[in-house]
């Protein structure tokens, strides 16, 4: 995984008249090593991982999914999922502005369906339990939209991202280098 | 305050129930184990979780006190090693992302204290119970009923 030189991206301006013109040089932060590789580390663990992760999706639109992946990775800060989700959606075919506009879903309702709005209002809910519970109205909205069995289902598979999301994050897992479907 | 679903997929609870207690037997510290899963708990607001891992911490030998200052870790004095606290201020840390990352020195005290592979099913344990607390907390399971 990676290599930690600078990211360097080379600009060429072609406008004559530009007094400037020629080449500029952006030269990015250099990428952070990881901290641990934590799957070769407790190999049982990441299995386990990766079984929880193909029992919690199983029932869920893969779409939604992805979007609520997204999400709460945008949440919990995690970069490398991010990268990872994004990209995979893209792949998918999600388009570019609903996955722009995530972060700011409650200000633009128009992008999604109501099912997915209830899905990632539970999505925020269930990862940001340290501010306290998942309310009554964010749960009573999303079982208008999923039967119990899928609710439950959609509970586990907030769950499983977060957890995710929380190896991505400790360890430092560097985002860029993932190339969609790599993990599917 | 009432239950909302028991359901849960027996393929993710299998699944889960596996993480937890390989993450455990990697870590190779039951009294620990109990502590970092409780103060997670703690954080994370689950009486189901709460209730049951201090009924099994108290079966592992954790003393009254610990359980009683748990909380409040950082104020209580030589009650928690300096090992179980470098646990504890990575448990928090990596339960609590919403505010920001697991900062340098939390990891590196943590690092300090656990080689390579006990710091990796520390960190797995950490993530199990937070995988458990979110699924009890978003079902509402109310505390009561464990086979501990």
């Amino acid at each position: 995984m990676g290599c930690f030189a600078p990211r360097v991206e080379i600009m060429t301006t072609t406008d004559s008249t530009d007094s400037t013109a020629g080449t500029t040089t952006t030269e990015y932060t250099p990428e952070r090593p990881v901290r641990l590789r934590w799957a070769e580390h407790a190999p049982e663990v990441y299995k386990a991982m990766i079984r929880l992760d193909t029992a919690a999706k199983q029932g869920l639109d893969p779409k939604l999914y992805e979007l609520v992946k997204i999400r709460a990775s945008q949440i919990n800060h995690c970069a490398f999922c991010v990268d990872m989700h994004s990209k995979d959606a893209l792949a998918a075919g999600e388009s570019v502005e609903r996955i722009i506009q995530l972060s700011a879903w409650d200000e633009s309702r128009h992008f999604y369906t109501r099912k997915e709005l209830a899905a990632l209002e539970l999505t925020e809910a269930v990862t940001v339990l340290t501010d306290g519970f998942v309310p009554d109205e964010v749960y009573e909205r999303a079982a208008k939209h999923f039967g119990e069995a899928e609710l439950a289902q959609l509970i586990s598979a907030i769950a499983t991202i977060n957890a995710w999301n929380r190896f991505g994050v400790t360890f430092r897992m560097a985002p860029g280098n993932y190339q969609p479907g790599q993990h599917k | 305050m009432t239950l909302r679903t028991r359901l849960l997929d027996q393929a993710v609870g299998r699944a889960m129930s596996t993480l937890s207690a390989t993450a455990k037997k990697g870590l190779g510290d039951p009294a620990l184990a109990e502590l970092v899963v409780i103060r997670a708990s703690q954080l994370n607001h689950c009486a189901f979780c709460l209730d049951m891992h201090l009924a099994l911490a108290r079966k592992h030998g954790v003393s009254e006190q610990q359980l009683d200052l748990l909380a409040a870790w950082e104020e209580a004095g030589d009650v928690f090693g300096e090992r179980e606290r470098a646990a504890l201020a990575l448990t928090e840390a990596v339960t609590v992302l919403t505010d920001g990352f697991v900062p340098d020195e939390v990891y590196d005290r943590a690092a300090a204290h656990f080689d390579d592979i006990r710091l990796a099913h520390l960190v797995g344990l950490i993530i199990a119970i937070n995988n458990w607390n979110r699924v009890m907390v978003g079902r509402r399971i109310p505390p009561g009923g464990h086979t501990t």
